[in-house]
Protein backbone atom coordinates (compact mmCIF):
# COMPACT_ATOMS: atom_id res chain seq x y z
CA UNK A 1 0.00 0.00 0.00
CA UNK A 2 1.44 3.35 -1.00
CA UNK A 3 -0.10 6.72 -0.62
CA UNK A 4 0.52 9.90 -2.53
CA UNK A 5 -1.06 13.06 -3.86
CA UNK A 6 -4.71 13.47 -3.08
CA UNK A 7 -4.89 10.19 -1.17
CA UNK A 8 -2.26 11.50 1.21
CA UNK A 9 -4.00 14.82 1.71
CA UNK A 10 -7.32 13.10 2.46
CA UNK A 11 -5.61 10.66 4.83
CA UNK A 12 -4.03 13.56 6.72
CA UNK A 13 -7.45 15.19 7.06
CA UNK A 14 -8.88 12.00 8.54
CA UNK A 15 -5.97 11.69 10.96
CA UNK A 16 -6.41 15.30 11.94
CA UNK A 17 -10.05 14.50 12.71
CA UNK A 18 -9.03 11.75 15.13
CA UNK A 19 -9.14 8.64 12.95
CA UNK A 20 -6.35 6.12 13.09
CA UNK A 21 -3.60 5.41 10.60
CA UNK A 22 -4.16 2.06 8.85
CA UNK A 23 -1.90 -0.56 10.45
CA UNK A 24 -0.38 -1.55 7.10
CA UNK A 25 0.86 2.03 6.70
CA UNK A 26 2.31 2.15 10.19
CA UNK A 27 4.30 -0.95 9.29
CA UNK A 28 5.99 1.07 6.53
CA UNK A 29 7.18 3.87 8.78
CA UNK A 30 10.53 4.38 10.47
CA UNK A 31 12.45 5.22 7.31
CA UNK A 32 12.20 9.01 7.28
CA UNK A 33 14.39 11.32 9.30
CA UNK A 34 12.14 13.38 11.54
CA UNK A 35 13.30 16.88 12.41
CA UNK A 36 11.57 19.27 14.81
CA UNK A 37 11.88 23.04 14.52
CA UNK A 38 10.81 24.94 17.61
CA UNK A 39 11.36 28.29 19.32
CA UNK A 40 9.57 31.50 20.26
CA UNK A 41 7.08 33.21 17.92
CA UNK A 42 8.62 35.46 15.29
CA UNK A 43 12.20 34.16 15.33
CA UNK A 44 11.82 32.94 11.75
CA UNK A 45 11.11 29.23 12.05
CA UNK A 46 8.95 29.07 8.92
CA UNK A 47 11.31 31.21 6.86
CA UNK A 48 14.20 29.02 7.98
CA UNK A 49 12.28 25.92 6.87
CA UNK A 50 11.67 27.59 3.52
CA UNK A 51 15.45 27.91 3.08
CA UNK A 52 16.10 24.44 4.43
CA UNK A 53 13.68 22.97 1.88
CA UNK A 54 15.77 24.64 -0.87
CA UNK A 55 18.91 23.03 0.48
CA UNK A 56 17.36 19.58 0.95
CA UNK A 57 15.83 19.64 -2.52
CA UNK A 58 19.23 20.57 -3.96
CA UNK A 59 20.51 17.39 -2.33
CA UNK A 60 17.71 15.48 -4.03
CA UNK A 61 15.79 14.72 -0.83
CA UNK A 62 12.02 14.88 -0.63
CA UNK A 63 10.47 16.79 2.25
CA UNK A 64 7.19 16.52 4.13
CA UNK A 65 6.39 19.48 6.37
CA UNK A 66 3.86 19.85 9.17
CA UNK A 67 3.44 23.42 10.41
CA UNK A 68 1.39 24.26 13.46
CA UNK A 69 -0.23 27.49 14.60
CA UNK A 70 -2.50 28.05 17.59
CA UNK A 71 -6.29 27.83 17.56
CA UNK A 72 -8.17 30.72 19.08
CA UNK A 73 -9.31 29.94 22.63
CA UNK A 74 -12.22 32.30 21.96
CA UNK A 75 -13.60 31.38 18.53
CA UNK A 76 -11.95 28.01 17.93
CA UNK A 77 -10.73 29.36 14.59
CA UNK A 78 -7.13 29.84 13.58
CA UNK A 79 -4.98 31.92 11.29
CA UNK A 80 -2.46 29.52 9.80
CA UNK A 81 0.33 31.74 8.56
CA UNK A 82 3.34 29.46 8.34
CA UNK A 83 2.76 28.14 4.86
CA UNK A 84 2.97 31.68 3.53
CA UNK A 85 6.73 31.67 4.14
CA UNK A 86 7.27 28.50 2.12
CA UNK A 87 4.47 28.80 -0.41
CA UNK A 88 6.91 28.95 -3.34
CA UNK A 89 7.54 25.22 -2.80
CA UNK A 90 3.86 24.37 -3.30
CA UNK A 91 4.26 23.30 -6.89
CA UNK A 92 7.22 21.04 -6.17
CA UNK A 93 6.07 17.40 -6.17
CA UNK A 94 8.92 16.53 -3.81
CA UNK A 95 7.50 18.78 -1.11
CA UNK A 96 4.26 18.37 0.83
CA UNK A 97 3.23 21.05 3.31
CA UNK A 98 0.30 20.82 5.70
CA UNK A 99 -0.85 23.48 8.16
CA UNK A 100 -2.51 22.38 11.39
CA UNK A 101 -4.30 24.28 14.14
CA UNK A 102 -3.68 23.19 17.74
CA UNK A 103 -7.41 22.79 18.53
CA UNK A 104 -6.75 23.29 22.22
CA UNK A 105 -3.91 20.80 22.41
CA UNK A 106 -1.12 22.10 24.64
CA UNK A 107 2.56 21.34 24.40
CA UNK A 108 3.40 22.84 21.01
CA UNK A 109 1.93 20.19 18.69
CA UNK A 110 -1.56 18.89 17.89
CA UNK A 111 -3.26 15.67 18.99
CA UNK A 112 -2.78 14.33 15.50
CA UNK A 113 0.86 15.29 14.87
CA UNK A 114 2.47 11.89 15.62
CA UNK A 115 0.02 10.11 13.32
CA UNK A 116 0.47 12.67 10.54
CA UNK A 117 4.24 12.34 10.81
CA UNK A 118 3.79 8.58 10.38
CA UNK A 119 1.63 9.20 7.30
CA UNK A 120 4.32 11.38 5.69
CA UNK A 121 6.94 8.81 6.64
CA UNK A 122 4.87 6.03 5.05
CA UNK A 123 4.35 8.20 1.97
CA UNK A 124 8.10 7.98 1.43
CA UNK A 125 9.39 11.47 2.22
CA UNK A 126 13.10 11.37 3.09
CA UNK A 127 12.81 14.10 5.69
CA UNK A 128 9.76 15.07 7.71
CA UNK A 129 9.94 18.50 9.35
CA UNK A 130 7.63 19.43 12.21
CA UNK A 131 7.32 23.10 13.05
CA UNK A 132 5.77 23.65 16.47
CA UNK A 133 3.70 26.64 17.48
CA UNK A 134 5.77 29.52 18.77
CA UNK A 135 6.97 28.08 22.06
CA UNK A 136 7.83 29.48 25.44
CA UNK A 137 10.05 27.73 27.91
CA UNK A 138 8.06 24.66 28.70
CA UNK A 139 6.53 23.33 25.48
CA UNK A 140 8.87 20.44 24.83
CA UNK A 141 6.51 17.78 23.49
CA UNK A 142 8.19 17.87 20.09
CA UNK A 143 11.19 16.07 21.59
CA UNK A 144 8.96 13.01 22.05
CA UNK A 145 8.02 12.90 18.37
CA UNK A 146 11.13 13.74 16.34
CA UNK A 147 14.69 12.43 16.02
CA UNK A 148 16.48 15.79 16.06
CA UNK A 149 15.31 19.01 17.69
CA UNK A 150 16.37 22.39 16.34
CA UNK A 151 15.68 25.28 18.71
CA UNK A 152 15.60 28.59 16.86
CA UNK A 153 16.37 31.82 18.70
CA UNK A 154 17.41 35.27 17.57
CA UNK A 155 19.95 37.80 18.79
CA UNK A 156 19.16 39.83 21.90
CA UNK A 157 16.73 37.20 23.16
CA UNK A 158 18.03 37.02 26.68
CA UNK A 159 21.34 36.46 28.35
CA UNK A 160 23.32 33.42 29.36
CA UNK A 161 21.05 32.66 32.30
CA UNK A 162 18.06 32.31 29.96
CA UNK A 163 19.99 29.69 28.02
CA UNK A 164 20.94 27.81 31.16
CA UNK A 165 17.31 27.24 32.14
CA UNK A 166 15.45 23.96 31.96
CA UNK A 167 12.89 23.09 29.33
CA UNK A 168 13.15 24.30 25.77
CA UNK A 169 16.89 24.94 25.87
CA UNK A 170 17.58 21.43 27.11
CA UNK A 171 15.85 19.64 24.27
CA UNK A 172 17.92 21.36 21.55
CA UNK A 173 20.20 19.10 19.55
CA UNK A 174 21.07 22.03 17.32
CA UNK A 175 20.78 25.64 18.39
CA UNK A 176 20.13 28.23 15.70
CA UNK A 177 20.47 31.98 16.08
CA UNK A 178 18.43 33.25 13.16
CA UNK A 179 18.28 36.85 11.92
CA UNK A 180 22.03 37.04 12.41
CA UNK A 181 22.13 39.73 9.76
CA UNK A 182 20.10 42.10 11.92
CA UNK A 183 22.50 43.10 14.65
CA UNK A 184 25.84 43.35 12.94
CA UNK A 185 28.41 40.84 14.09
CA UNK A 186 26.95 37.54 15.31
CA UNK A 187 26.72 37.51 19.06
CA UNK A 188 28.91 34.97 20.73
CA UNK A 189 27.25 32.40 22.86
CA UNK A 190 28.22 30.63 25.97
CA UNK A 191 26.22 27.50 25.37
CA UNK A 192 25.59 25.08 28.16
CA UNK A 193 26.02 21.87 26.28
CA UNK A 194 24.36 18.60 27.05
CA UNK A 195 26.28 17.00 29.81
CA UNK A 196 24.49 13.70 29.32
CA UNK A 197 25.71 12.84 25.84
CA UNK A 198 28.81 13.03 23.68
CA UNK A 199 26.98 15.10 21.12
CA UNK A 200 28.61 18.52 20.97
CA UNK A 201 25.61 20.70 20.38
CA UNK A 202 26.45 23.22 17.70
CA UNK A 203 25.24 26.81 17.65
CA UNK A 204 24.64 27.98 14.12
CA UNK A 205 24.10 31.54 13.00
CA UNK A 206 21.67 31.82 10.15
CA UNK A 207 19.81 34.43 8.21
CA UNK A 208 16.67 33.17 6.54
CA UNK A 209 16.60 36.54 4.79
CA UNK A 210 19.85 36.09 2.86
CA UNK A 211 20.34 32.33 3.13
CA UNK A 212 23.44 32.53 5.29
CA UNK A 213 24.19 29.49 7.44
CA UNK A 214 21.60 27.21 5.86
CA UNK A 215 24.15 24.78 4.41
CA UNK A 216 25.82 24.66 7.83
CA UNK A 217 22.47 23.89 9.44
CA UNK A 218 21.75 21.12 6.96
CA UNK A 219 25.25 19.73 7.61
CA UNK A 220 24.68 19.85 11.38
CA UNK A 221 21.45 17.89 10.95
CA UNK A 222 23.30 15.27 8.92
CA UNK A 223 25.99 15.09 11.59
CA UNK A 224 23.40 14.73 14.33
CA UNK A 225 21.66 11.95 12.45
CA UNK A 226 24.98 10.15 11.98
CA UNK A 227 25.64 10.56 15.71
CA UNK A 228 22.19 9.19 16.57
CA UNK A 229 22.76 6.13 14.43
CA UNK A 230 26.34 5.45 15.56
CA UNK A 231 25.66 5.92 19.27
CA UNK A 232 22.49 3.85 19.35
CA UNK A 233 20.64 6.96 20.50
CA UNK A 234 18.31 6.84 17.48
CA UNK A 235 16.92 3.49 18.57
CA UNK A 236 16.55 4.77 22.13
CA UNK A 237 14.75 7.91 20.99
CA UNK A 238 12.39 5.95 18.78
CA UNK A 239 11.63 3.55 21.62
CA UNK A 240 10.85 6.56 23.74
CA UNK A 241 8.68 8.09 21.02
CA UNK A 242 6.71 4.88 20.54
CA UNK A 243 6.22 4.55 24.27
CA UNK A 244 5.10 8.18 24.58
CA UNK A 245 2.66 7.77 21.71
CA UNK A 246 1.09 4.62 23.15
CA UNK A 247 0.80 6.25 26.57
CA UNK A 248 -0.89 9.31 25.05
CA UNK A 249 -3.37 7.11 23.18
CA UNK A 250 -4.04 5.05 26.29
CA UNK A 251 -4.65 8.19 28.29
CA UNK A 252 -7.09 9.62 25.80
CA UNK A 253 -8.88 6.29 25.44
CA UNK A 254 -9.14 6.06 29.20
CA UNK A 255 -10.38 9.59 29.54
CA UNK A 256 -13.18 8.76 27.11
CA UNK A 257 -13.99 5.72 29.24
CA UNK A 258 -13.95 7.83 32.37
CA UNK A 259 -16.40 10.33 30.94
CA UNK A 260 -18.68 7.52 29.71
CA UNK A 261 -18.56 5.74 33.05
CA UNK A 262 -19.45 8.92 34.90
CA UNK A 263 -22.71 9.10 32.95
CA UNK A 264 -24.05 6.01 34.74
CA UNK A 265 -26.59 6.63 37.56
CA UNK A 266 -24.46 4.75 40.12
CA UNK A 267 -21.50 6.98 39.28
CA UNK A 268 -23.68 10.03 39.63
CA UNK A 269 -24.62 8.87 43.11
CA UNK A 270 -20.98 8.44 44.02
CA UNK A 271 -20.20 11.95 42.82
CA UNK A 272 -23.15 13.39 44.72
CA UNK A 273 -21.99 11.61 47.86
CA UNK A 274 -18.59 13.21 47.53
CA UNK A 275 -20.22 16.63 47.30
CA UNK A 276 -22.36 15.84 50.37
CA UNK A 277 -19.24 14.79 52.30
CA UNK A 278 -20.62 11.28 52.73
CA UNK A 279 -17.76 9.89 50.68
CA UNK A 280 -14.11 10.82 50.45
CA UNK A 281 -12.80 11.66 46.90
CA UNK A 282 -10.12 8.98 47.11
CA UNK A 283 -12.63 6.29 48.08
CA UNK A 284 -14.87 7.51 45.26
CA UNK A 285 -12.01 7.06 42.79
CA UNK A 286 -11.44 3.55 44.08
CA UNK A 287 -15.10 2.63 43.52
CA UNK A 288 -15.19 4.30 40.09
CA UNK A 289 -11.98 2.67 38.92
CA UNK A 290 -13.56 -0.74 39.22
CA UNK A 291 -16.41 0.36 36.97
CA UNK A 292 -14.20 2.15 34.47
CA UNK A 293 -11.67 -0.62 34.01
CA UNK A 294 -14.53 -3.09 33.71
CA UNK A 295 -16.26 -1.05 31.04
CA UNK A 296 -13.15 -0.24 29.04
CA UNK A 297 -13.24 -3.41 26.97
CA UNK A 298 -16.35 -2.40 25.13
CA UNK A 299 -15.37 1.14 24.22
CA UNK A 300 -15.36 2.63 20.75
CA UNK A 301 -14.30 0.70 17.65
CA UNK A 302 -12.52 3.72 16.26
CA UNK A 303 -9.94 5.43 18.36
CA UNK A 304 -11.22 8.74 19.55
CA UNK A 305 -7.96 10.33 20.47
CA UNK A 306 -9.42 12.79 22.87
CA UNK A 307 -12.81 14.06 23.90
CA UNK A 308 -13.10 17.37 22.17
CA UNK B 1 -16.47 15.66 15.33
CA UNK B 2 -16.78 17.82 12.27
CA UNK B 3 -13.74 19.98 11.82
CA UNK B 4 -13.97 23.75 11.56
CA UNK B 5 -14.41 25.03 8.01
CA UNK B 6 -10.95 25.29 6.48
CA UNK B 7 -10.32 28.23 4.17
CA UNK B 8 -7.41 29.24 1.95
CA UNK B 9 -7.11 33.00 1.45
CA UNK B 10 -4.69 34.04 -1.26
CA UNK B 11 -3.84 36.82 -3.63
CA UNK B 12 -2.79 35.90 -7.14
CA UNK B 13 -0.39 37.67 -9.43
CA UNK B 14 1.29 41.04 -9.11
CA UNK B 15 -1.02 42.66 -6.60
CA UNK B 16 0.39 43.89 -3.33
CA UNK B 17 -2.83 45.18 -1.78
CA UNK B 18 -2.88 42.79 1.14
CA UNK B 19 -4.93 44.53 3.81
CA UNK B 20 -8.38 43.41 2.66
CA UNK B 21 -7.39 39.77 2.32
CA UNK B 22 -5.77 39.80 5.75
CA UNK B 23 -8.82 41.46 7.33
CA UNK B 24 -11.06 38.79 5.80
CA UNK B 25 -8.68 36.05 6.98
CA UNK B 26 -8.75 37.37 10.54
CA UNK B 27 -12.50 37.87 10.41
CA UNK B 28 -13.08 34.27 9.35
CA UNK B 29 -10.72 33.13 12.11
CA UNK B 30 -12.92 35.04 14.54
CA UNK B 31 -15.94 33.28 13.02
CA UNK B 32 -14.39 29.95 14.08
CA UNK B 33 -12.77 28.91 10.82
CA UNK B 34 -9.25 27.63 10.24
CA UNK B 35 -7.73 29.97 7.70
CA UNK B 36 -4.55 29.23 5.78
CA UNK B 37 -3.26 32.58 4.65
CA UNK B 38 -0.75 32.47 1.83
CA UNK B 39 -0.46 36.20 1.21
CA UNK B 40 0.46 38.05 -1.93
CA UNK B 41 1.99 37.10 -5.28
CA UNK B 42 0.83 33.50 -5.47
CA UNK B 43 0.61 31.92 -8.90
CA UNK B 44 -2.69 30.18 -9.71
CA UNK B 45 -0.65 26.96 -9.76
CA UNK B 46 0.59 27.57 -6.22
CA UNK B 47 -2.91 28.38 -5.01
CA UNK B 48 -4.37 25.18 -6.39
CA UNK B 49 -1.46 23.05 -5.13
CA UNK B 50 -1.83 24.60 -1.67
CA UNK B 51 -5.60 24.00 -1.68
CA UNK B 52 -5.01 20.33 -2.46
CA UNK B 53 -2.26 19.82 0.13
CA UNK B 54 -4.21 21.68 2.79
CA UNK B 55 -7.47 19.92 1.83
CA UNK B 56 -9.47 23.12 2.27
CA UNK B 57 -13.22 23.48 1.97
CA UNK B 58 -13.03 27.00 0.59
CA UNK B 59 -10.69 29.13 -1.52
CA UNK B 60 -10.99 32.90 -1.16
CA UNK B 61 -9.29 34.91 -3.90
CA UNK B 62 -8.58 38.59 -3.60
CA UNK B 63 -7.70 41.05 -6.33
CA UNK B 64 -7.48 44.82 -6.40
CA UNK B 65 -5.22 45.28 -9.36
CA UNK B 66 -7.46 44.42 -12.28
CA UNK B 67 -5.90 41.03 -12.95
CA UNK B 68 -8.87 39.06 -11.64
CA UNK B 69 -10.18 37.73 -14.95
CA UNK B 70 -6.84 36.24 -16.00
CA UNK B 71 -5.79 35.00 -12.58
CA UNK B 72 -9.12 33.68 -11.26
CA UNK B 73 -10.09 31.93 -14.48
CA UNK B 74 -6.72 30.16 -14.44
CA UNK B 75 -7.39 29.02 -10.86
CA UNK B 76 -10.79 27.64 -11.90
CA UNK B 77 -9.25 25.94 -14.93
CA UNK B 78 -6.57 24.27 -12.80
CA UNK B 79 -9.10 23.12 -10.20
CA UNK B 80 -10.98 21.41 -13.00
CA UNK B 81 -7.80 19.94 -14.47
CA UNK B 82 -6.67 18.62 -11.09
CA UNK B 83 -10.17 17.21 -10.47
CA UNK B 84 -10.51 19.08 -7.21
CA UNK B 85 -14.09 18.61 -6.13
CA UNK B 86 -16.26 20.05 -3.41
CA UNK B 87 -14.22 23.20 -2.90
CA UNK B 88 -16.17 26.44 -2.83
CA UNK B 89 -14.41 29.39 -4.44
CA UNK B 90 -15.32 32.97 -3.62
CA UNK B 91 -13.68 36.25 -4.50
CA UNK B 92 -13.30 39.74 -3.19
CA UNK B 93 -11.73 43.07 -4.05
CA UNK B 94 -12.25 45.64 -6.75
CA UNK B 95 -14.14 43.79 -9.43
CA UNK B 96 -16.39 45.55 -11.98
CA UNK B 97 -20.03 44.44 -12.10
CA UNK B 98 -19.73 43.18 -15.66
CA UNK B 99 -16.95 40.82 -14.56
CA UNK B 100 -18.86 39.47 -11.58
CA UNK B 101 -21.25 37.57 -13.84
CA UNK B 102 -18.38 36.22 -15.91
CA UNK B 103 -16.62 35.00 -12.80
CA UNK B 104 -19.78 33.38 -11.53
CA UNK B 105 -20.14 31.61 -14.83
CA UNK B 106 -16.65 30.21 -14.30
CA UNK B 107 -17.83 28.69 -11.03
CA UNK B 108 -16.89 31.38 -8.54
CA UNK B 109 -19.77 31.20 -6.14
CA UNK B 110 -19.85 34.78 -4.88
CA UNK B 111 -17.95 38.03 -5.24
CA UNK B 112 -17.72 40.39 -2.29
CA UNK B 113 -16.93 43.97 -3.22
CA UNK B 114 -16.10 47.04 -1.12
CA UNK B 115 -18.45 47.54 1.81
CA UNK B 116 -19.11 43.83 2.32
CA UNK B 117 -19.11 42.90 5.99
CA UNK B 118 -17.11 40.07 7.50
CA UNK B 119 -20.36 38.78 9.00
CA UNK B 120 -21.96 38.48 5.57
CA UNK B 121 -18.97 36.54 4.22
CA UNK B 122 -18.86 34.22 7.25
CA UNK B 123 -22.58 33.62 7.03
CA UNK B 124 -22.35 32.89 3.32
CA UNK B 125 -19.60 30.34 3.89
CA UNK B 126 -21.37 28.65 6.77
CA UNK B 127 -24.50 28.33 4.69
CA UNK B 128 -22.79 27.00 1.57
CA UNK B 129 -19.93 24.87 2.83
CA UNK B 130 -20.07 21.37 4.13
CA UNK B 131 -17.02 20.90 6.27
CA UNK B 132 -15.28 17.54 6.06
Amino acid sequence: MTIQGKQLTKLVTRLEGGERLPAELYAQTGKARIVGITGPPGVGKSSLIDRLIDELRRQGKTVGVVVIDPSSPISGGALLGDRLRMQRHSEDDGVFIRSLATRRHRGGLTDSTPQIVHALDAAGFDIVIVETVGTGQDEVEVAEVVDSVVVVLMPELGDEIQRAKSGLMEIADVLVINKSDLFGAPETLADHRHSRTQWERPTIHTSARNGEGITTLSGALDAHHAYLVASGELARRRDRAARAEVIRLLQSRLSVSILCALEAPQAQTILTNVAKRKLDPYDAVQKLLVKILGSNNRSSKHVARSPR
Amino acid sequence: MRRPIKVLIAKAGLDGHERGALVVAMGLRDAGMEVVYTGIRNTPEQIVAAAVQEDVDVIGLSSLSGGHMAQFSRVMELLKKEKVKGVLVFAGGIIPDEDVKKLQKLGIKEVFGPGSTIASIAEFLKKNVRSK
